[in-house]
């Protein structure tokens, strides 16, 4: 749940990206700290353990003041993959305002995308929110890997979820990784707009939202 | 370092990230390095310039040589702070997890504490039960002996009397034949005093011999009564008879010296086990002629007193003695199987616990009120409408 102090005039979003162990959510993390050059960054902070899996999470703050003042901040998160992490990832998806839920598209990887989504469901139920209304973006990552499930058959078999259209991201290479956060940052918008008044009161409209938060840097705005 | 309950997620305050001495410190290395003293602080100070570490200005650095110095200064200390921040926020966040896995871990402990106990809660019901059960078997095999014991002995009684029965009957009219055939053998003999008085003597002696037949006849009958051997298992008794024929056999068990007093009204027929009603009637009996016997009453005389009455629906049969009473001290385990206050041989310690049970198999109820010394009272009541 977003947290705002009157004081401060500071809004803070939490967006998690969860999902199967390595199936690049540190990766996309990364990809949007180098690419991302948002009104204000803050340190990539990543807190791997050995063999780079992560460990506890890690953790990109970025920023945009509106016209009132507002002190607006997304703070990215992702959770550890890895199944014997579930306590760590219960505790980081806690009070989130977004997921962004990174599949495998590897066919091998088919169930664990599946009992992690399962995980996920769980998860929320527990530290009370509702899968159904919360904003979440679903990812199928790996693209450039030969041999990955087709796209159309992944859509239709998302296709009756509320979680369609899928996006399609090779993270490695950095494609599909800002499409992804701007679909996200675009459902966030429509959730929490209208009960922080951000349009009317800071002068953050819809497209100064998803604008603002993934501006990227030239060189790479070209190539994009 | 102040402890505070935060969230991990909260953005660190420099005093979260700090303690004194480090700060202190951290002000004196930067000092020497640079120009001029510097200072960091978490208040803003004049000229002091903010060190922002993740969007979040944590401290204000002031003091240096020019504002380059200070620039560079607080990008030095960012830098650092994104150390100590990494290692605060794992810290935080392992705090937090171990915290909720314990409470999960508790929480389960709860949840097996409370299962256990309800398991032990029916482990004990169950032992409840099966100890009800074992004592309910134990309560029918003592009565299947019982019976068997019985109706081995009234088989017996029966064989006995129905052998004697024929003899005593030849035997009893032979007698009567015998009288006749004296008094016809008197009149063809001179009537001399010698052959007057051993006539006299013959008919006395012949006359007491059929009085014996008859006695005979009737214990053989009472025998028969008691022992119902020729009756099937349930059958409609007449109570006062059977109490007759009980009080007889108690009779001669003790010599014929009990006085007891028979109040018997009408009664109508009850369904019934006779033999087993008779041996509850020849316990109740037996018993107190026993507490006669270990009384001493002087000159005055033990007396017991039998009656039955009819109530709307039930019969009372009331078994009444003057003797010794029941101490207070055993009166709570008359009914206990084996316990006998008699000499170890005389008594099976069977008596009441038989009567009772014939009396519940009847759908009736056996009480016992007594007083020390002054006598006890048995009260039998059995349902007219037995089943």
């Amino acid at each position: 749940m977003p947290d705002y102090q009157a004081h401060d005039n500071k809004l803070t979003l939490k967006v998690v990206f969860y999902g199967p162990a390595l199936s690049g959510k540190t990766t996309n993390l990364m990809q949007l700290h180098s690419l991302l050059n948002p009104e204000r960054k803050g340190e990539l902070m990543v807190l791997e353990t050995r063999d780079d899996r992560t460990l506890f999470f890690d953790m990109l703050p970025i920023g945009l003041r509106g016209t009132s003042g507002l002190d607006l901040r997304l703070k990215l998160y992702t959770v550890p993959g890895q199944v014997q992490h579930d306590s760590t990832r219960k505790a980081v998806l806690s009070r989130a305002d977004g997921i962004v839920f990174v599949a495998d598209s590897q066919p091998s990887q088919q169930d664990n995308n599946a009992m992690a989504f399962g995980n996920l469901e769980e998860n929320l139920e527990k530290v009370g929110l509702d899968i159904d209304t919360l904003p979440m973006v679903v990812q199928f990552n790996k693209r450039d890997l030969p041999g990955v499930v087709e796209e159309l058959e992944l859509q239709q078999r998302w296709t009756s979820t509320p979680w369609a259209p899928l996006m399609m991201a090779s993270a490695l290479q950095g494609n599909g990784v800002i499409e992804s956060f701007r679909a996200l940052l675009d459902r966030l918008y429509i959730a929490i707009s209208d009960e922080f008044a951000l349009e009317h009161r800071h002068g953050i409209f819809r497209h100064t939202f998803i604008d603002g938060l993934s501006a990227c840097h030239e060189a790479d705005r070209a190539k994009l | 370092m102040r402890l505070i309950v935060r969230n991990f997620e909260d953005d660190p305050t420099l005093q979260d990230l700090l303690s004194v001495d480090q700060l202190e410190r951290l002000n004196r290395t930067l000092s020497s390095l640079c120009q001029a003293p510097v200072t960091i602080a978490e208040q803003k100070t004049t000229g002091a310039i903010p060190v922002e570490f993740n969007l979040e200005t944590v401290a204000w650095l002031s003091g240096g040589h020019s504002p380059e110095e200070r620039s560079a200064a607080s990008e030095l200390v960012s830098f650092l702070m994104m150390f100590v921040a990494k290692y605060r926020l794992a810290a935080n966040l392992h705090h937090d997890t171990t915290e909720a896995s314990y409470a999960e871990l508790q929480r389960q402990n709860d949840a097996l504490k409370t299962s256990e106990a309800r398991y032990r809660a029916l482990s004990d019901q169950l032992q409840q039960k099966v100890d009800e059960q074992v004592s309910v078997i134990q309560q029918t095999q003592q009565e299947l002996y019982e019976s068997a014991r019985l109706r081995s002995v009234g088989q017996l009684a029966a064989g006995v009397a129905h052998e004697i029965n024929n003899p005593i009957g030849f035997i009893s009219s032979n007698l009567r034949v015998a009288r006749d055939y004296i008094d016809d053998l008197k009149d063809s003999l001179p009537a001399t005093p010698d052959h007057e008085e051993l006539f006299r003597d013959f008919h006395d002696l012949l006359s007491e011999s059929m009085d014996g037949t008859r006695r005979i006849a009737s214990i053989v009958a009472d025998l028969k009564t008691f022992s119902s051997i020729d009756q099937a298992d349930y059958t409609m008794c007449n109570l006062n008879d059977l109490l007759r024929s009980s009080s007889h056999l108690v009779q001669t068990e003790h010599g014929h010296q009990l006085d007891i007093i028979e109040r018997l009204n009408e009664l109508p027929p009850v369904a019934g086990h006779p033999s087993r009603l008779s041996q509850t009637f020849f316990n109740l009996l037996n018993n107190a002629a026993q507490a006669l016997s270990d009384k001493d009453f002087g000159d005055r005389k033990g007396r017991i007193l039998m009656q039955t009455q009819m109530g709307t629906d039930s019969i009372q049969v009331i078994v009444q003695d003057n003797g010794c009473g029941i101490p207070d001290d055993c009166r709570a385990r008359v009914f206990d199987a084996f316990y006998t206050t008699r000499p170890v041989g005389s008594g099976t310690g069977l008596g009441l616990t038989v009567a009772r049970d014939t009396a519940h198999a009847h759908g009736g109820d056996l009480t016992i009120n007594s007083r020390q010394g002054a006598g006890t009272r048995v009260t039998l009541t059995l349902p007219i409408k037995a089943r």
